[in-house]
């Protein structure tokens, strides 16, 4: 891997970050309605409206309005949210800070189950294994989370009384209490990757199956464990790397619905409640921050996969 | 085509997706005449029933009838989804089409573009642009639609571009066709195809999103019988009746299954290597 | 001398929806220590079936019978953990293409060591050392490193290297050889095939060799066995088989080999002609600057595909070009059809042409390609009807019909059925898919064809008959030809002169009547040499 592959990606990733600022500029600055007008409400008067308009900066030329708030961004200013009056960047950091880990512990069940099912899946290619592994997969990508995160409440909190159906507590506060109320959430977020990446990991190790490199190491009278692990495996779980840095917009995605549902104190609940109360810098700092952790994610990944595949040659 | 729809039949993936889609495509014609109450009547004393002869999926919180419900709100899951799955498909696919076309730079601006756009998550984006032009069942699917755009551009362009390199493309150039001919006639059927495929299963997709948004109050507004509308309703109910929240999660995730399956059952059948 | 692999009466049969297949059928072979057996057949006979029930490597629809023993050691009632033991150890494979069959992600001598690790029970550190001997026994220089380099560090012919010493590393008493050179280049092709007759005859290894291609199983084998349908419809010392073919499939084979000496065109060219085609310092360039390669300044990576070649072709002239793969033969024949665009001079029938702004009707109409592949250049979507309608709508004389009257005349000029018309290319042979190519390319009554590889996709006895029809519409109509090709043999046999081309450049422009005496350039001398004219046969 070139350090000018690096300098390309990071140029790629700049303008990334440059065209998602602008959409979530663009889509949230165009509001029907009249943000002076929500702050201080319908009875205002012109006077007030006016220098609460000066003061947010809404008279101003759009790409003026677009240059001062993107100048703010680029120090760590995201502005002050219009509900509580709070800078909208610590809250919403701090918010972050609790997705991540719902996000984290999601990632890692997933790896510790999508990797063996869909191993055992291509293995016991059209065996019965194959086709549990295959109709659990297709129901998983098939359950929006609230629809997963309902059925999991109903049986394993309501009816089993096992694990509590909402709330947050911070591990560091009671870890023990912390993570009971974690395992929800995170089923609920693991279970559609889980259900994707297994059916990627069995397809892309089928593929490699078949392939003229395997059958020599196999005509090389080298042991069925050798053949899969050393040879196969290897070879199969690198586009996996790609598929499991995409799918981590649907874990974005899956993280918002999951702590509405769950009432998780995540950047996804500040968000929908900045959506819904019109809160239009913590929508604006909310949604930057979470593309550009997807964008990030995805950067690694692709560093990672031409560090790990030597094969691929940049210019 | 006859020969396309046999093929389906022969794999149990195909029948079973062409089975699920053709119920639910007959539960969307029919549904309002096979249901047995009218959705939005009130029952004061028949509410909360679990299922019964009378009710055969019980009532919900108003007395109301959850099958009937149900199969009104067919249409609107899913002819909304179908119909922001199809808006999308065709902006993705006119992007593709033209960035495959234009080549070079164009091209790569263009891709560098969209692949930034993709990495908002689409509900996320779904979530931005319901904020900017309110919550409705409409503003959804013109959400959706805006959401799903990016990424069929990325296959179409990849899909056709694959189609460019193909010999007979190149045959028809060297022949002194013109550019309209080869992208109708030679290059056109051969890049529907794919484009149907990874269609079908994005329309499992944008059910699930657009079940999503009524849920989380951004799509369909009550009294709407939409799926996810009604979920979103039910969860207050939920230590009451079960039986409210569990039909409409179960029918959303029946019509995605079923478009998943008709989806990879489509991939398999027009796949020219088989 | 003992024999070592012992096929007796050997029936396999695959299970189909519809019921058996027979693959191969009463399967009779033995080899022996030292010897090499060549076993011949066309695509679909069944050979590598047999290589692959040799090797225990069957599906599970296979059913078997007959025997197939490794000395006294029965392999069809092998277990599994036996089989294991033999593989790489007592039989061992080289395969067709090394580029695929190595493991792209480890290094080359890992690929090798596993084998002595395995087979020999080495260490890892011994395992390395002696595959590092292993290497320089095949001919690698550096052999050190190309143990450490992975297999898109090394070039096609050092790949196979690599491949046949791990086949050797464990002293196997047999060796399977599937088209070992089919995928190389002619001259690395050579090479590879003087490494093969060295290790042979110092290890005495009992070898089986697989090819398609009589003329080179000729050179290296001691005995030769038809394969045809599954059944071996002849076998013999190669100098019996070929010198006097008892079946009549060897026979057929046989004819179809090329064959410089039996020339098939009679016409020769007018030399004071007006020349039809004249192309003077044309070059191709592909690629273009990187953005950011401009950005730091630096020079990006042009490619050059062709540079400054020059040639005229006379009207009705049958023009060769022959090179290895990346030499630019393809690209030139693109740059001529418009597909690429090109700098230099090209002339045709007097005309200027300076790009592909000039090509017009009349230039389209007269100048044809065919490609190589009639998979991809026939769309899979329409039916033959529609395919061969469209050159007769845009260039159809005003005399010529158009509708399926006219469309069945061109079936029927490349000996095709009438009723094609109606059928899709899926439905077709691979060499009738080759023949509606060349029907379309011939609707417009062309005054050029360039023909760009178009039989070497396809198995011998077909690639003669589509010769044989390329050489008959020449003579009716004479059409002038760039034949493109990497077969020096058939392009001698048809062609009036031979341009050969190596990495871009036209090295030399040679008459056929004066080879191989009359090659000026070395690597043309190379190319000669790496590819003997075959044995004529007697009959």
């Amino acid at each position: 891997m070139s350090p000018a592959y690096v300098l390309k990606r990071i140029a790629l990733i700049c303008y990334t970050l440059f065209v998602v600022s602008l959409i979530v500029f663009a889509i949230t600055q165009i509001l029907p309605a009249d943000a002076a007008v929500m702050l201080l409400g319908e009875n205002a008067t012109q006077e007030a409206l006016a220098a609460v308009r000066e003061r947010l900066g809404l008279d101003a030329p759009l790409w003026q309005q677009y240059l001062h708030w993107l100048g703010g961004v680029v120090q760590g200013d995201f502005g002050t949210s219009m509900r509580t009056g709070q800078p909208v960047g610590p809250a919403l950091f701090e918010a972050l800070g609790r997705s991540l880990l719902l996000a984290l512990f999601s990632i890692l069940l997933m790896l510790a189950l999508a990797l063996p099912l869909g191993i055992v899946a291509a293995i016991r290619r059209g065996r019965i294994a194959d086709l549990v592994v295959g109709v659990i997969s297709y129901i998983g990508v098939s359950l929006p989370e609230f629809v997963t995160a309902t059925l999991l409440v109903l049986v394993l909190a309501d009816w089993l009384q096992w694990l509590p159906a909402t709330g947050y507590v911070p591990l560091t506060e009671n870890f023990g209490r912390g993570l009971l109320h974690l395992v929800l959430p995170v089923l609920t977020v693991s279970l559609i990757l889980i259900a994707h990446v297994s059916r990627m990991v069995r397809s892309e190790l089928v593929d490699v199956l078949h392939t003229d490199y395997i059958r020599a190491a196999r005509l090389k009278g080298l042991s069925n464990r050798t053949v899969l692990f050393k040879h196969g495996l290897r070879n199969a779980l690198l586009p996996t790397i790609t598929i499991v840095a995409l799918d981590i917009g649907y874990l974005l995605g899956g993280v918002i619905v999951v702590e509405e549902i769950f009432a998780l104190p995540g950047i996804g609940r500040q968000l929908i409640v900045a959506i819904q109360s019109r809160d239009l810098p913590s929508v604006q700092a909310g949604a930057l921050i979470m593309a550009t952790t997807y964008a990030i994610a995805n950067f690694l990944a692709d560093i990672a996969y031409a560090w790990l595949d030597r094969r691929i040659q940049y210019d | 085509m006859t020969e396309t729809f046999r093929r389906m039949l022969r794999s149990p993936q195909g029948a079973l997706g062409l089975l699920i889609v053709g119920l639910i495509l007959l539960v969307v014609i029919l549904g309002p005449a096979l249901a047995p109450y009218n959705p939005d009547t009130m029952a004061p004393l028949q509410r909360y029933k679990p299922p019964s002869a009378q009710f055969w999926l019980g009532t919900d919180q108003y007395g109301r009838d959850i099958l009937s419900r149900l199969l009104n709100g067919a249409r609107a899951t899913v002819v909304l989804a179908l119909i922001a799955t199809g808006l999308g498909t065709l902006a993705g696919a006119m992007i593709g089409t033209v960035s495959a076309y234009l080549g070079g730079r164009a091209d790569e601006a263009i891709m560098r573009t969209i692949d930034a756009v993709m990495s908002i998550p689409s509900l996320l984006m779904a979530l931005l642009i319901v904020n900017l032009l309110g919550k409705s069942s409409l503003n959804a699917v013109l959400a959706i639609a805006i959401a799903f755009t990016p990424g069929m551009a990325r296959v179409t362009r990849s899909v056709a571009l694959a189609v460019r390199k193909q010999d007979y493309v190149n045959a028809a150039i060297a022949r002194g066709e013109s550019a309209g001919f080869i992208v109708w006639r030679e290059m056109l059927p051969n890049v529907v195809a794919p484009i149907i495929v990874e269609m079908t299963i994005r329309v499992a997709f944008a059910v699930m999103l657009f079940a999503t948004l009524s849920f989380l109050g951004l799509g369909a507004q009550p009294p709407a019988s939409e799926w996810g509308l009604m979920v979103a309703e039910a969860r207050r109910f939920m230590h009451l009746s079960p039986w409210m929240i569990l039909w409409p999660s179960l029918a959303v995730a029946l019509v995605a299954i079923g478009f998943n399956l008709l989806g990879d059952g489509l991939r398999d059948v027009l796949n020219p290597r088989t | 001398m003992a024999t070592i692999l012992d096929i007796a009466g050997y029936n396999l049969d695959y299970a189909t929806p519809t019921g058996f297949t027979r693959a191969l059928d009463a399967v009779t072979l033995s080899i022996g220590g030292g010897e090499v057996l060549g076993l011949v057949g066309e695509s679909g006979s069944g050979k590598t079936s047999l290589a692959w029930a040799i090797m225990r490597y069957l599906p599970q629809s296979a059913r078997e019978a007959g025997g197939i023993r490794l000395r006294d050691k029965d392999l069809i009632a092998a277990s599994p953990a036996e089989i294991g033991a033999i593989r790489g150890r007592r039989i061992g494979m080289v395969f067709q293409d090394p580029s695929t069959s190595l493991n792209p992600t480890l290094p080359l001598g890992e690929q090798l060591a596993e084998v002595l690790e395995r087979h020999r029970g080495l260490s890892r550190k011994q395992a390395w050392a002696e595959g590092e001997a292993m290497l320089a026994r095949v001919g690698l220089k550096l052999p050190a490193q190309m143990m450490r380099r992975y297999p898109h560090e090394a070039s096609g012919g050092e790949k196979q290297r690599v491949v046949i010493a791990t086949a050797f590393a464990c002293q196997p008493e047999c060796i399977i050889f599937d088209e070992p050179t089919t995928a190389l280049d002619v001259i690395t092709a050579c090479q590879i095939l003087d490494l093969f007759a060295e290790l042979q005859a110092e290890t005495g290894v009992a070898s089986l060799y697989i090819s398609h291609d009589l003329a080179l199983v000729s050179r290296v084998a001691t005995r030769v066995a038809v394969i045809h349908r599954g059944r071996i419809v002849e076998q013999g010392a190669v100098a019996q088989v070929f010198a006097a073919p008892s079946d009549a499939y060897t026979q057929k084979l046989l004819a179809a080999v090329p064959r410089p000496d039996h020339r098939l065109v009679e016409t020769t060219p007018d030399p004071a002609a007006k020349p039809l085609v004249e192309v003077e310092k044309l070059s191709v360039h592909y690629g273009r600057k990187p953005f950011l390669a401009k950005l730091l300044g630096r020079e990006g990576t042009r490619f050059t595909g062709n540079r400054e070649v020059s040639l005229a072709v006379q009207p009705g002239e049958i023009l060769g070009i022959v090179g290895e793969s990346g030499s630019g033969k393809s690209t030139l024949a693109k740059a001529l059809t418009g597909l690429n665009p090109f700098e230099g001079g090209l002339r045709f029938d007097g005309r200027p042409i300076a790009g592909i702004g000039d090509m017009d009707r009349a230039y389209r109409r007269d100048v044809q390609i065919i490609f190589q592949h009639p998979d991809s250049s026939l769309n899979p979507r329409q039916r033959i009807r529609e395919i061969l309608s469209r050159p007769l709508a845009l260039y159809g004389k005003p005399g010529q019909g158009r509708g399926a009257e006219a469309i069945g005349d061109l079936l029927e000029q490349v000996r095709l059925p009438r009723s094609y018309a109606e059928r899709y290319p899926h439905q077709l042979s691979g060499g009738e898919k080759q023949r509606v190519a060349i029907a379309r390319a011939f609707a417009s009554q062309p005054r050029l064809v360039i023909c760009d590889e178009i039989t070497s996709a396809l198995d011998v006895s077909v690639q003669a008959s589509v010769i044989e029809l390329l050489v008959d519409l020449q003579r009716r109509h004479g059409t002038a030809y760039l034949f493109i090709t990497h077969d020096l043999n058939l392009v001698r046999q048809i062609a009036h002169r031979i341009a050969v081309m190596y990495r871009g450049d036209l090295v030399e422009l040679v008459d056929v009547a004066a080879l191989p005496a009359g090659a000026s350039h070395a690597y043309t001398r190379s190319l000669l040499d790496a590819v003997p004219a075959p044995a004529s046969p007697s009959a």
